[in-house]
């Protein structure tokens, strides 16, 4: 199937009355739940899952992916008016965002945003189209070696964009590759740290792990630090940007796109990559680099078009190899599979409605944050404001029903109890969790693939080193590892990263 | 050795380790070409148990961050609440479930007040959900849990 009948496809899949009615409302509810301060995407996709239980597959995954953009798209809303970043790809939003915000100007920062980020969305939207075909192709051709290197390569990268030290993070991966272990071993059938439970035979429930270290875990460390909130919104007057902003943004939002959507391609944390990453070269190429971090428009239509851009192409790993780029995506894949849908290089020609059916609704989801966001953002300053004290208790109940409703088995419940304390503790020694959830889940593949891999090669491991696309991706693996070692890249992972917590 | 971040992170990734590459040794190790259910996780628990002794080790050599306070009271009361919700929702249903889980993780905020407009906001939100995840939704979540069933049968 050509792009264009792809596309036609998608559009009569993604225009159907519900499905558009479902792109709006995950986009409404996104948005919604993502401007609450103290809520990422992880926790308002897992607090939100439930509303796409009873739906058809192609809508569940349509709203699913509106839910995404629009948490993602109210996490800036809140980075900007109140300095809170919901998550660390929004942390640079922050610098620029909420200084615009204090003088005034949160309006058009606001409006920087959107703008930048439609246009990325509409660019990766495209690039995706185009590029998902062909690497699902390619990917068809990919041997057990490929795969078991590209997951490596994914942990690596997930570890060196981990804030704190390397070493930590390693110890993250492990732990999530011990606990997506927990089950039955589809190999040999045998029940893996199980002990004697029958509710564990089937393995952690993926959702119900990222549920507790994010969703509840941040409620518990955030309710300690209750009094010290700073409760400040900045108003918001004109949301017009001037002749001026527009200038100003036209180029940076092209190179932010550009970054965008390759960054986000890259296994482990291309979006959070992606934003920094745009950040630095505007403020390199400027020719006012004294204006960053002082409210420049630059610095936030930049890294919100970048970070928008890679939120849309990190969907390409994980639906033409399966693999999860991020966090996020890993828990997208487990939304997926309570659906009863495998992503792989087979989603495109098993199910292409389905595929360009979401293809398309990413970038209607995209055109109806446009028209939402702007008009309603009063309504979003109001949510903002809400008093963590009323916020809290709902958040809990939201994401127990949530968890109940997987399986309808109270089993989550207490796993999601216990992991959420778990979350606070890794917060506190300052371990974060991101390797943890994406080993979690690239864990048992790992082992699927090596496993496989040493079959053929009769337990000869030099094949990851002849296979030249896999020495290739080794290669990058290692360059990343190499990279922190060399105090340039160290001192900007420590600037970018330590704000993120 | 002063309790640091770092020695709390190493002695939890090495006794983690330790004690699932122990379990481990219970699954058939099988060879490289054959891989059986325990060479995977031998390999990874080994990896765990170095990476901690290598984290303790840092704590030796270099001061780590202190260990920051910790706030016992959300951290026992809201994983509890939610553990009470698993207890109850199936024998009383959700509405009384949410009920409970609104109330006692609200306790734990520093500007609660046991009041009548918390109890009457917690009750409009208890009816909320039961009405948007049971009605609207349809998720199979009792309404009336089996326990009050069977008490309202006799």
């Amino acid at each position: 199937m050509d792009i264009f009948s792809g596309l036609i496809l998608g559009f009569s899949t993604a225009t159907t009355a519900s499905n558009f009615l479902y792109c709006f409302l995950g986009v409404l509810l996104g948005t919604a739940v993502g401007v609450l301060p103290g809520l990422g995407p992880i926790a308002t996709i897992s607090m939100l899952l439930p509303f796409t239980f009873g739906l058809p597959v192609d809508t569940a995954l349509i709203m699913l992916a509106g839910i995404f953009y629009g948490s993602q798209y109210g996490g800036s809303t809140t980075a900007i008016l109140m300095n809170l970043p919901g998550e660390a790809s929004s942390v640079v939003t922050t610098l620029d965002g909420h200084e615009m915000a204090k003088q005034g100007k949160a309006g058009r920062a606001l409006a920087a945003a959107a703008i930048g980020s439609f246009f990325a969305g509409t660019v990766g939207t495209l690039f995706i189209a185009i590029s998902a075909p062909l690497l699902a192709s390619f990917a068809l051709t990919f041997g057990p070696a490929e795969y078991f290197s590209l997951i490596v390569l994914g942990l690596i990268t997930s570890m060196v964009l981990a804030s704190g030290s390397l070493l930590t993070a390693f110890g993250m991966a492990l732990l999530g590759i011990i606990l997506g272990m927990i089950g039955t071993d589809i190999n040999s059938g045998a029940a893996r740290y199980t002990f004697g439970s029958p509710n564990l035979l089937d393995g952690l429930d993926f959702v119900v792990v990222a549920t507790g270290i994010f969703g509840l875990g941040d409620v518990l460390a955030n309710l300690e630090n209750e009094r010290g909130r700073v409760a400040g919104v900045a108003a918001v007057s004109s949301l017009f940007p001037t002749r001026e902003d527009w200038g100003r943004m036209f180029a940076p939002i092209l190179r932010g796109t550009g970054l965008g959507v390759l960054l986000g391609v890259l296994p482990g944390a291309g979006v959070l990559l992606a934003s920094f990453s745009a950040y630095a070269l505007e403020k390199k190429v400027s020719r006012r680099p004294e204006e960053f971090g002082k409210g420049a428009i630059e610095g936030v239509a930049a890294p919100e078009a970048a970070n928008n851009a890679a939120a849309q192409t990190c969907f390409i790993p994980m639906l033409t190899l399966g693999l999860p780029g991020t966090a996020t995506m890993a828990l997208m894949i487990g939304a997926l599979v309570v659906q009863g849908v495998q992503p792989g290089p087979e989603i495109l020609s098993q199910q292409p409605a389905l595929f360009w059916g979401l293809v398309v609704s990413m970038w209607l989801g995209n055109l109806m944050l446009l028209f939402l966001n702007l008009p309603l953002v009063g309504m979003w300053a109001k949510l903002i404001s809400v008093p963590y004290h009323f916020l809290f208790p709902v958040i809990c109940v939201f994401i127990a029903i949530g968890v109940y409703s997987i399986n309808n088995n109270v089993f989550d419940v207490y796993l999601m109890a216990l992991f959420g304390v778990l979350g606070y503790f890794f917060k506190k020694l300052g371990a974060e969790p991101a390797p943890l959830i994406l080993a979690m889940i690239l864990g048992p593949m790992a082992e699927e693939y090596l496993r496989r891999t040493l079959l053929i090669s009769h337990g000869d491991a030099t094949v990851f080193l002849t296979s030249p696309l896999s020495l290739g991706t080794l290669v990058v693996a290692g360059l990343l590892l190499l990279s922190i070692v060399s105090p340039r890249f160290r001192r900007v992972r420590e600037e970018g990263l330590q704000e993120a917590d | 050795m002063k309790l640091s971040q770092d020695v709390l992170l190493g002695l939890f990734f090495t006794v983690i380790g330790a004690v699932s590459a122990l379990i481990a040794t219970h699954y058939p190790f099988g060879t490289s070409s054959r891989m059986g259910p325990g060479y995977f996780p031998i390999i990874v628990s080994g990896l765990l148990v170095v990476t901690g002794l290598l984290v303790l080790l840092r704590a030796r050599l270099a001061s780590s961050e202190p260990l920051p306070v910790i706030g016992w009271k959300p951290l026992v009361i809201v994983p509890a609440a939610i553990v009470i919700f698993g207890l109850v929702i199936e024998p009383l249903g959700l509405p009384l479930a949410v009920l409970l889980l609104t109330i006692l993780s609200a306790t734990t905020s520093v500007k609660f007040r046991l009041d009548w407009r918390a109890f009457a906001g917690s009750l409009v939100f208890a009816a909320f959900c039961s009405v948007l995840f049971v009605e609207l939704l349809g998720l199979p979540v009792p309404i009336v849990g089996n326990w009050l069933q069977a008490v309202g049968s006799y």
